[in-house]
């Protein structure tokens, strides 16, 4: 287990929903940094920048203006340099077609934003319970989905 | 069809073989006649043979008897005109003997009888000249006259007895000829008889025969005449004529309905290219020209679709085929049919039309419907977290009624949740090809159970199910069917009666089908799933089925009124049937038969 505290990079362009994320976060008991982009075009320029540092693991939203969530999964599983970087993806919709694709080009799991703040909380708790033991953790389509 | 055409041209060959044997039989019968008749002329040439003999040698023995009775006539009255006849008599059997022996060359017996009879004759003579000398001297009592006259009268004797015997035997001749030829000829009149009933038993048969093709030929006439009465009515009610093109003398024949197809009165123009390429739209002549060409030389082309522009303007669309057929004499025709497919080809633009309308909008409402459901869900789950944000934070500081209208709040916004859902559902059910697979409904089955444990846990509720077989399916629909179905009978419970579901699974013949009068599927396969719920009043069994259709007040129950409806669009998708039975007392029965393939 490393020491140094996981670094978080969420890419969602919703404000509220970046706020309920930022605010379970805070809640739980887990030392994280916490990093936000909106959109993107944004996350792309963010993980392209040669003086960045590499989050530990991306919860991405598919619905963003400018540069969609599965063209950043496609862009990032395709650059030698990032395409290590875990993903998640963190969405309103749950479709199977989508979801299976997502599957197919490499994100790791799949998130349903919850309605129910506390909700939101497990999912994350689950996922930082992940990363706590292993950082460049696997998944399989079972359990693909993620549900609070 | 085909059998009298056969048989005409059998007979054909059998009025051959007949008309050879009657030629045979005429020409046996005229070697037969000219047989007898030459027959017939022999036997009276034998006979007329015989006659002259006889007359040949009755003139010999008459001669022969003047002689005598001159000589005698002499010797008594010394009077020398009674030898006179002995002058003559002399050469007259010489005659005599010249025409038997002429008569009798192919007789050897009877040439052997003239020499004998000659030397007999000339015996004669000569006694006669001697008795005659002896009795110039008129010693007629010396003993060397009356031996020589005896002498005389026994060489008489026996030339007569010659005669007689030659005569005899000439006339064994003639009756031996006679009786062959009798017996010849006898045969004749019988044969004659047999060969002429035989003819006309031929001839019967021969009558027989052709009146058999004449009739068969008058059937296939008037076969031909309906045939063509019908082609003539086919012709005009589909719209077709057709037209004979003779290559090689460059001669067309158009039939009446292809004049009425360019506009124009029957056989009112000579049927030929120019005068039909007139009529062609100026833009599909080139086109026409080349196919013609091509047609020439192959036997067999597609179809060829051109326009034409009546005399009245109005643009018709034609579309011809034609098929070259080479008789047995060489000669090159081409059948060619043309048909007006202007109807047709208004129609197909018309439905391709409105296909590609619906196809549009279509796919408006079926992204309508999924960017609808999809961008509503999140202004609402953003409500619902907001809602349970306010209740853990701020809980304390609201009023009773304010925390009653957070309940209310909440309970709308999972209704409107439920809503979205079941409507994201609805419009995800489609049908694709691809998606069926062999499935193990059984676990299918399982899957959707699992889903409800929760419900099923606190209901108490009772499951029970046959084994079901493998299909091809859809496999996430009908789980989603098991589920809404199972759903269904658990959310309808009765109160105070823990919920026992029944599915049962059997085999049902597409004429046992409720409701169905034709199916393109012989079997079904009949899932069952029977509960002991609210049930339903049967006036509604077909009307739940529809979307948004509910039969109890929201509040009562939580439905959607769009779960029934994706089953019976899962259903169809599995070109299935739904049914359901309802009874207020008893509970629901809802049976789906999938096709067994």
């Amino acid at each position: 287990m490393k020491h140094t505290k996981l670094h978080l990079l969420l890419a969602d362009d919703d404000l509220d929903d970046c706020d309920f994320f930022k605010e379970a976060m805070e809640e739980l008991p887990y030392e994280c940094n916490l990093s936000i982009v909106h959109n993107g075009v944004e996350l792309m320029n963010l993980l392209e920048s040669e003086n960045s540092e590499l989050p530990n693991l991306i919860f991405l939203d598919l619905n963003m203006p400018r540069k969609s969530g599965m063209e950043c999964i496609r862009e990032i599983k395709s650059s030698g340099t990032l395409s290590h970087i875990p993903i998640i993806v963190y969405s309103t919709s749950l479709d199977p077609s989508v979801v299976n694709e997502l599957y197919e080009i490499g994100a790791l799991h799949y998130i349903q934003k919850p309605a129910e703040f506390a909700c939101i909380k497990k999912v994350i708790e689950k996922v930082l319970k992940i990363f706590k033991t292993d950082l460049s953790p696997t998944s399989s389509r079972e359990h693909f989905i993620i549900q609070p | 069809m085909n059998l009298p055409l056969k048989f005409i041209a059998r007979s054909e060959r059998f009025l051959k073989i007949i008309f050879g044997a009657s030629l045979f039989i005429v020409l046996v019968m005229g070697g037969v006649a000219y047989k007898y008749i030459k027959e017939l002329s022999k036997s009276i040439d034998d006979v007329q043979h015989n006659y002259q003999v006889h007359i040949a040698l009755e003139r010999m023995a008459s001669a022969l008897k003047d002689a005598e009775s001159g000589k005698r006539g002499f010797m008594i009255s010394r009077d020398s005109t009674y030898l006179e006849p002995l002058l003559v008599s002399s050469s007259a059997f010489d005659n005599s003997l010249k025409d038997l022996e002429e008569l009798t060359k192919n007789n050897p017996e009877q040439q052997k009888n003239i020499a004998e009879l000659k030397i007999k004759v000339d015996k004669n003579i000569e006694i006669f000249q001697k008795t005659l000398e002896l009795s110039t001297s008129n010693d007629f009592d010396s003993p060397e006259f009356i031996a020589a006259f005896r002498e005389g009268r026994q060489t008489m004797n026996s030339v007569r007895f010659k005669i007689n015997q030659m005569t005899a035997h000439e006339n064994d001749v003639l009756s031996l000829a006679r009786e062959i030829s009798s017996k010849r000829l006898s045969n004749a009149p019988m044969l004659v008889y047999y060969v002429l009933i035989l003819s006309l038993l031929i001839l019967l048969l021969t009558y027989l025969q052709i009146t058999k093709n004449l009739k068969i030929l008058k059937e296939k006439n008037e076969l031909l005449e309906t045939f063509k009465k019908s082609t003539i009515q086919s012709e005009i009610i589909s719209k077709h004529g057709n037209w004979i093109w003779h290559i090689e003398e460059n001669i067309y024949e158009y039939s009446d309905n292809l004049y009425r197809l360019l506009g124009e009165e029957p056989q009112s123009f000579d049927p030929n290219l120019d005068n039909y390429l007139s009529f062609v739209h100026p833009d599909d002549v080139e086109k026409l020209m080349e196919h013609v060409e091509e047609m020439m030389e192959n036997e067999d082309l597609p179809f060829i679709h051109y326009r034409i522009i009546q005399k009245n303007g109005a643009i018709k669309h034609f579309k011809a085929y034609a098929k070259l057929l080479v008789d047995s004499d060489g000669h090159k025709r081409l059948l060619g049919t043309t048909a007006d497919i202007t109807n047709e080809i208004e129609n197909y633009r018309l439905i391709e039309k409105r296909n590609l309308e619906l196809e549009r909008s279509n796919k408006e409402l079926s992204s309508f419907n999924y960017v609808a459901s999809h961008d509503l869900q999140e202004p609402l789950r953003k409500i619902q977290t907001f809602l349970s944000r306010l209740e853990d934070k701020e809980k304390d500081k609201l009023s009773n009624s304010g925390k009653l209208y957070i309940e209310r709040i909440k309970s709308s916004s999972s209704r409107m949740r439920s809503l979205i859902d079941d409507l994201l559902q609805f419009s995800r059910t489609n049908k694709s090809e691809e998606a069926f697979e062999e499935s193990n409904l059984n676990i299918l089955l399982e899957t959707a159970k699992h889903d409800l444990a929760e419900i099923i846990g606190d209901k108490r509720a009772r499951i029970t199910s046959d084994s079901m077989p493998s299909m091809k399916v859809i496999p996430f629909q009908i789980k989603q069917l098991f589920l809404n179905l199972l759903s269904n009978s658990l959310k309808y419970s009765r109160e105070n009666t823990p919920p026992a579901i029944t599915i049962t699974y059997s085999l049902t013949n597409a004429s046992d089908l409720p409701k169905i009068k034709y199916s393109k599927f012989n079997t079904y396969h009949t899932i069952t799933v029977q509960d002991n719920g609210i049930g339903f009043d049967q006036e509604y069994a077909e009307k739940i089925f529809i979307l948004f259709n509910r039969l109890h007040n929201k509040n009562e129950y939580s439905g959607t009124g769009i779960g029934l409806s994706i089953c019976k669009k899962i259903v169809d998708n599995h070109n299935g049937y739904i049914t359901a039975v309802g009874d207020t007392n008893t509970g629901s029965t809802f049976t789906v038969y999938l096709p067994k393939t």
